[in-house]
C-alpha cells in the first residue's frame, strides 16, 4: 500500500530538511494525505481562512484564563488515586509526535542531565548519580488528552527532593525541560514539588525501555500525559514563562488533573 | 379547540432525516491511514518492520480478549484476539475472531505477530488491510501448537490511530 | 343547543390583556445565547471526541467538528463552557426566583403524558395556544435542563479527574465518566433535532421566541383547566 507520507511528485529534499519540525506536526495532523487539504495549504502559508486571528486571540485568551483558574483549583496536598501494583499495563502505551520507528534511544554512557536558571550547584548528572538517590514508586492512572487512560508504574526519585538537593530556587515559577526528542515541556513550580512527582528511571520495577523515555523521563500524577516529557536531558527553573510542544500549536499549558 | 392533523408524511420525513444525519456525520469509509500504526515499507519484511518498532515483551494472557483494531481515527474493530500460536516454522501466529457484526458470524484466521502492533490495552493490524484479511483462510490448528498464557512474546508499538 | 351538547367544550382564547408575555426578554435573550452555546460546546466535543474515539468504529467527520483539530476543538470547549454555566446558571436562578419553571413545567401528570403521547402519534399536534405547554413538552423540556446540568458535571469529572477524584469514583471511573458525558451530548441532541424540528413546523413558537410571543392570560394558571392543550415541541 503506497504510504500517503510519499506524494506523486517528490519536492527537493532540502526543502524537507529545512521543515522536518513543521512536517512532523503536518504529519501528526494526518493533513498530508493523497491530495493537500485546503486546510493543511493554508498552514503552510501560516494563515488560516477557517480560523481568523480574532477568534484564534480570544480563544488563547480563555484558554490562559482557564490556566489561572486551574492554578486555583490545584491543591498541593491532593494525592490522585493509586492502584494495586497488579494493574500496572506491561507494556505502557507509546505516543510521542512522531510514531515509534523515529524513537533515537539515548546514550547511557555519554547521557548526562544539565541543570541551568535559578539552581544554586549546576553540575550535570550521570544515569549513576541519579540512581544512588533514593527512589520512590507509585501506581497511577496516565490519562492522555485525547481522552485515553490507562494504570502505570513509575520509579524514581522525587522531584522536589531533586529540586532541593541541587539547591534550586523553589520560589520560582516555573521548570522547564529539555528533552532528546525536541519536546520542550515546562511545569508550574507547585506541580514540580508535588508528592506525585518523579524524575522517573524505572516503569513496572524495571529500567525504562527505549520507546518509554530513557533513561529519565518526568511522571506527574497530576498532568496529561503530553505535560511528562520523555528522555529528558536538561532541566532549568525560572521566572520567565518556557512554553512547550504541544503549547506552541494551540494546547493548554497548565493541563491539570 | 381546533387541531390541524399534522401532514402523515412529515414525521416519518423527521425519522428519515434523522438517520441520514446519523449516517452523514460519520464517515468510516471515507478515512485515509493515520500517522500512527503506517503499513510497513514496500519491500520490507515483516519481521523487519516489527524490529523497527522498538518490540517489547508481552504476556500472551494478556493479549486473549482483547480488541483487534484497524489503524485508522474510527478505531474500527476488526477482530478480537481468540489465542495465539506457533506454527511449524516456529512463527508466532494471533488468532483472531475476524469480522462479522457484534461477534455474529466471525470467522478466526492467523494473522502474524509482527503484523500487529500493540497500543496500551489494544492492538491493531498495521501490514494488512481489511479487504486484504478478509482474502485470508479460516484458520485451521493442524500443524500449530499453542502457546501458553505466561509465555512472553515481543510485539512493535505503534503511536495512537487518531 | 345540540350543537352545545355535542361537540367538547373548547378553551377560552388567551386574554389579550397587558399582562406578561410568553418569553418575557431575559428568557429570549439566554435562550439564544444558549442555543449558540450549545452548537458550539457539541460541535467541539465532537472534535474532541474524535482524537479518541469512544464507540469503535464511529467518529464525526470534520464537516461537523469545530476546530480544525484536536487543540482548537479543545480551546472552544473550555472557552465555552463559560458562557454554558454563567447563562446556564442565570436560567436556572430565573427559573426558580420568578416562578417559571413551576409555572410551566409543574405539574406532570401520567395520564397527560399518555394521552399527549397518544394525539402525537396521531398526528395531532394542537396548535393553538402556545402559553401552555402539554405534558410531553414539560417533560422534555426538563429532561434537557438535567442533561445540561449532567454534562456540566461530568465535564467537571473529565477535566479535573485528580482534583475531583471523589466526584469521578462516584460516576464510576474516568473511562465511565467519558462515556456518560457522551451520552448526555447524545440526549440534548436528540432533544434538539426534536425542537427545532418541531419549531420550524409551527413557525409561531419560533416567532415567540424572538418577540416574546402571546401575552399569558390574567389568571395564569390555565394548565390546572386544560391540561391537554398546548402545542408539541
Amino acid at each position: 500500500m503506497k504510504s500517503p507520507f510519499r506524494p506523486d511528485v517528490v519536492p527537493d529534499k532540502s526543502v524537507l530538511d529545512d521543515h522536518r519540525p513543521l512536517i512532523r506536526s503536518l504529519e501528526r495532523r494526518g493533513l498530508i494525505r493523497g491530495g493537500l487539504s485546503l486546510g493543511s495549504l493554508v498552514m503552510l502559508t501560516g494563515c488560516d481562512v477557517k480560523r481568523p486571528e480574532a477568534v484564534e486571540a480570544a480563544l488563547l485568551a480563555f484558554s490562559r484564563l482557564n490556566d489561572g483558574v486551574q492554578a486555583l483549583l490545584f491543591d498541593p496536598n491532593k494525592l490522585a488515586p493509586t492502584y494495586p501494583a497488579s494493574m500496572i499495563l506491561r507494556p505502557p502505551k507509546f505516543n510521542a509526535y512522531y510514531d515509534v520507528m523515529d524513537v533515537k534511544p539515548v546514550n547511557a554512557e555519554t547521557w548526562r542531565l544539565e541543570l541551568s536558571g535559578l539552581i544554586a550547584d549546576k553540575r550535570a548528572w550521570t544515569l549513576s548519580q541519579l540512581q544512588a538517590l533514593p527512589q520512590t514508586s507509585m501506581v497511577i492512572k496516565h490519562i492522555c488528552v485525547e481522552g485515553w487512560s490507562y494504570i502505570g508504574g513509575w520509579t524514581g526519585i522525587q522531584f522536589r527532593t531533586f529540586l532541593e538537593h541541587v539547591g534550586a530556587d523553589l520560589r520560582a515559577k516555573y521548570v522547564a525541560f529539555k528533552t532528546a526528542d525536541d519536546y520542550p515541556s515546562s511545569i508550574d513550580m507547585a506541580t514540580a514539588l508535588h508528592p506525585q512527582t518523579l524524575l522517573a528511571l524505572q516503569y513496572g520495577g524495571e529500567t525504562l525501555a527505549d520507546p518509554f523515555g530513557f533513561p529519565v523521563r518526568l511522571r506527574m500524577s497530576t498532568k496529561l500525559g503530553y505535560k511528562n516529557p520523555k528522555w529528558v536531558t536538561a532541566i532549568e527553573v525560572t521566572n520567565t514563562y518556557p512554553g512547550g510542544f504541544w503549547e506552541e500549536k494551540g494546547f493548554p499549558w497548565f493541563a491539570g488533573l | 379547540m381546533v387541531r390541524r392533523p399534522m401532514k402523515r408524511s412529515t414525521l416519518p420525513g423527521i425519522l428519515l432525516a434523522c438517520c441520514m444525519l446519523t449516517a452523514t456525520i460519520g464517515d468510516a469509509g471515507a478515512q485515509s491511514a493515520t500517522p500512527g500504526g503506517m503499513p510497513p515499507p514496500q519491500g520490507m519484511s515483516l519481521a523487519a518492520s516489527t524490529a523497527m518498532r522498538f518490540p517489547q515483551p508481552v504476556r500472551v494472557g494478556d493479549l486473549l480478549g482483547r480488541d483487534v483494531l484497524r489503524p485508522v481515527e474510527s478505531q474500527d474493530i476488526l477482530g478480537h484476539i481468540r489465542r495465539v500460536v506457533r506454527d511449524q516454522n516456529g512463527e508466532i501466529l494471533i488468532v483472531v475472531d475476524f469480522g462479522g457484526f457484534f461477534g455474529f458470524g466471525s470467522r478466526p484466521i492467523a494473522v502474524p505477530a509482527d503484523a500487529m502492533v500493540v497500543l496500551g490495552a489494544d492492538t491493531e493490524i498495521v501490514a494488512f488491510t481489511p479487504d486484504q484479511l478478509r482474502q485470508f483462510p479460516t484458520f485451521s490448528p493442524t500443524g500449530t501448537t499453542n502457546v501458553t498464557d505466561d509465555t512472553i512474546i515481543k510485539m512493535g508499538l505503534a503511536k495512537p490511530s487518531h | 343547543m345540540d350543537q352545545v351538547k355535542d361537540k367538547p367544550i373548547a378553551a377560552p382564547p388567551p386574554i389579550a390583556t397587558p399582562g406578561r408575555r410568553l418569553h418575557p426578554l431575559p428568557i429570549r435573550v439566554m435562550h439564544w445565547i444558549n442555543a449558540a452555546t450549545m452548537l458550539v460546546m457539541i460541535t467541539s466535543g465532537w472534535g474532541i471526541y474524535d482524537d479518541d474515539v469512544i464507540i469503535r468504529g464511529f467518529h464525526f467527520s470534520s464537516f461537523w467538528r469545530l476546530g480544525d483539530w484536536a487543540a482548537w476543538s479543545l480551546n472552544w470547549h473550555f472557552a465555552g463552557m463559560w458562557f454554558l454555566v454563567i447563562n446556564g446558571l442565570a436560567y436556572l436562578i430565573y427559573g426558580f426566583v420568578t416562578g417559571r419553571f413551576r409555572e410551566k413545567l409543574l405539574p406532570i401528570r401520567f395520564k397527560d403524558l399518555v394521552n399527549t403521547i397518544v394525539e402525537t402519534l396521531h398526528f395531532k399536534i394542537a396548535h393553538d395556544d402556545l402559553t401552555v405547554y402539554n405534558a410531553v413538552q414539560k417533560l422534555l423540556y426538563i429532561i434537557v435542563i438535567f442533561a445540561g446540568i449532567a454534562q456540566v458535571v461530568t465535564g467537571l469529572a473529565i477535566w479535573k479527574p485528580v482534583q475531583f477524584s471523589g466526584l469521578v469514583s462516584l460516576l464510576g471511573g474516568f473511562q465511565t465518566a467519558r462515556v456518560l458525558h457522551f451520552l448526555g451530548m447524545a440526549i440534548i441532541v436528540g432533544f434538539l433535532i426534536v425542537h427545532v424540528a418541531l419549531a420550524l413546523l409551527v413557525p409561531r413558537t419560533l416567532w415567540a421566541m424572538l418577540s416574546g410571543g402571546p401575552r399569558l392570560a390574567r389568571n395564569s394558571q390555565s394548565n390546572q383547566a386544560h391540561p391537554a392543550q398546548g402545542h408539541t415541541i
